[in-house]
């Protein structure tokens, strides 16, 4: 049984997609037999969200749409893993959250007319997160180790 | 025959970052369509007022995952206008090569992974690899000799961390250069193969259209002067006089014309524009298909990326083998209270960065003009075009060839939407 893995971009830049990429162009055939891409935007059709045993998750949680999206991963997998500094800690997609006053009228009716939350949100705070890879974009090493491990403890069952 | 068509597709994939798109068609007339950039904005042009010139390159350059490192150099390019900074000759090699790795990378994604599929007939990549493993190999090790060419010289492919203001923070060993020499000779076949594929494909969708690109000596994508298919020639710094924004209210991105007019930016553009500048080697074994240009299918700009994979690699194997890198540090200058602008062509085509900094250095405004946003309107108007001419297709299909339409022009949207103060009137 392949491990079911999905890819999702929240608001950021996709650069840790696009750095997963440049790992798989060392590593797609190694992981191939191992790993499901069941999700990954970048790469293919979005299907609707379906059960999965990992989902990594890129980007904070900036609009309603952000929010719905997250929540539903978070209810599809078995595990989540934040990847990167804006899922983890907020920075620079949370940017407008440090805004003066003056920065937060100028942007207030684009908040408003594309359904924006109040401020950005790192995926922690609003669903449970089992793991973090950090970095902008991703420190690849961590990634790899975390892979290699996921594959390995499922080969041991 | 179809006289009414409704399309809503919430979320187009294969492309970098978000769109979606609603057409609607009544007795066989499209009333719009309405490309809507979807991509959420992280208001950068807000977020850089008051940050230090120092901090700005590696803040801006967060704006976009892929091509990063285009933006990173038009970032650099504005402060040292600004300032005055005349960098040496190895920092303008070191920036060529970055931009040639950046390109081998970023267009070998969208070409293998993005469009590939459309020519194919496949859903991704992988579908494909699994009749033809070949090419899914050939597709890594592409871009794996871009991303280390990047990595080398400038320190990774997305956000690198060796550019500065001035120069670079470090110098490649001859270790290094060694091994990326040996990965972008290996891959030269694959590209040729790329040509080929993309040479003979038989997506098409052609209109007559202006174009506009930074046109640059041996196709460097750095300097030069920007010229339009229609005889305009303007100095990098005067481009914003030659472009109209204007605001789209279904969008979070805003458009452009030039003088007026939609255009289109690119690597088609540039093939158009700039072709005799290629490399000598690219342009004599990629001959037959280079003098397809001047082209006005749109699914050529997917040739002229496979192209410049060519030139990138050729120009690249012939620096890395000659120059002699040695070490030295980033120049060092006086900040002052001036206005600097960047103009390069980035992968989806000339990127503009203007900031004015006060006697601290600190930026009192930013001004952005993007490639994706750039090609907007154009798309829209091809979008209208094609689905006229194809009203006897069901609806699958066509939603099937709006998406390859779109993805033929290698939208960003993650650029697209992140720039630019609007005003909801």
């Amino acid at each position: 049984m392949k491990l079911k893995v999905g890819f999702f971009s929240l608001t950021c830049d996709e650069g840790c997609s696009v750095n997963v990429l440049e790992v798989l162009n060392n590593k797609y055939f190694e992981w191939k037999n191992y790993l499901e891409f069941v999700n990954f935007r970048l790469i293919k059709s979005e299907n609707e969200i379906k059960e999965m045993d990992i989902a990594f998750v890129e980007g904070v949680v900036s609009t309603k749409k952000d929010l719905e999206k997250i929540k539903k991963i978070r209810e599809k997998t078995k595990k989540l893993i934040a990847l990167g500094t804006c899922a983890i800690s907020g920075p620079p997609s949370n940017l407008r959250n440090n805004f003066n006053e003056e920065k937060k009228r100028e942007i207030k009716e684009i908040l408003e007319k594309f359904g924006f939350l109040e401020k950005c949100f790192t995926l922690k705070e609003v669903v449970k997160v089992d793991g973090e890879i950090p970095g902008c974009p991703i420190d690849e090493n961590k990634f790899i180790q975390l892979i290699e491990n996921l594959i390995k403890n499922a080969r041991r069952y | 025959m179809h006289g009414d068509i409704d399309i809503n597709i919430e979320e187009i994939s294969k492309t970098e970052g978000h769109t979606g798109l609603e057409v609607k068609v009544r007795d066989g007339k499209v009333e719009y369509v309405k490309l809507k950039v979807s991509e959420n904005k992280r208001f950068f042009t807000q977020g850089v007022i008051g940050k230090k010139y120092f901090e700005i390159p590696s803040f801006i350059s967060r704006i976009c995952g892929t091509c990063s490192i285009a933006h990173l150099f038009a970032c650099i390019e504005a402060v040292e206008k600004a300032f005055g900074i005349e960098v040496s000759e190895q920092t303008k090699i070191m920036r060529k090569l970055s931009m040639f790795g950046l390109m081998i990378r970023d267009h070998g994604m969208h070409l293998y992974f993005l469009s590939l599929p459309d020519v194919m007939k496949k859903d991704s990549i992988f579908e494909i690899g699994e009749e033809n493993p070949n090419i899914i190999k050939e597709a890594f090790e592409v871009k794996a000799a871009g991303n280390l060419l990047c990595k080398v010289i400038a320190g990774r492919a997305i956000h690198p961390t060796f550019a500065t203001v001035g120069g670079f923070l470090r110098i490649p060993k001859n270790d290094d250069i060694k091994n990326v020499l040996e990965k972008l000779k290996n891959v030269r076949n694959n590209v040729l193969n790329l040509i080929e594929i993309f040479g003979n494909s038989s997506l098409f969708f052609e209109k007559e259209s202006l174009y506009v690109a930074l046109c640059t000596p041996h196709f460097n994508f750095l300097e030069g002067e920007i010229r339009s298919s229609d005889g305009i020639i303007i100095r990098e710094e005067n481009y914003w006089n030659f472009v109209n924004r204007v605001v789209i209210p279904y969008s979070q991105s805003t458009a452009f014309k030039f003088t007026g007019k939609p255009y289109r930016v690119g690597a088609l553009a540039r093939l158009n524009l700039n072709k005799d500048e290629l490399d000598e080697d690219t342009k004599k074994d990629a001959k037959k298909y280079i003098d397809k240009f001047p082209s006005n299918n749109i699914f050529d700009n997917n040739l002229a990326q496979a192209i410049e994979i060519l030139h990138c690699i050729d120009s690249s194997i012939k620096i890395l083998e000659s120059f002699e890198f040695k070490e030295e540090k980033p120049i060092s200058f006086k900040i002052r209270e001036n206005e600097g602008i960047g103009v390069l062509e980035a992968p989806r085509g000339t990127l503009y960065h203007m900031y004015y900094f006060n006697s601290e250095g600190k930026v009192k405004f930013g001004n952005f003009v993007i490639p994706t946003a750039q090609n907007q309107i154009h798309m829209e108007l091809d979008i209208k075009d094609l689905i006229e001419q194809n009203l006897d297709k069901n609806k699958h299909e066509l939603q099937h060839m709006i998406e390859a339409l779109i993805r033929a022009y290698d939208p960003c949207f993650s650029c697209a939407s992140h720039f630019l103060k609007i005003k909801w009137i």
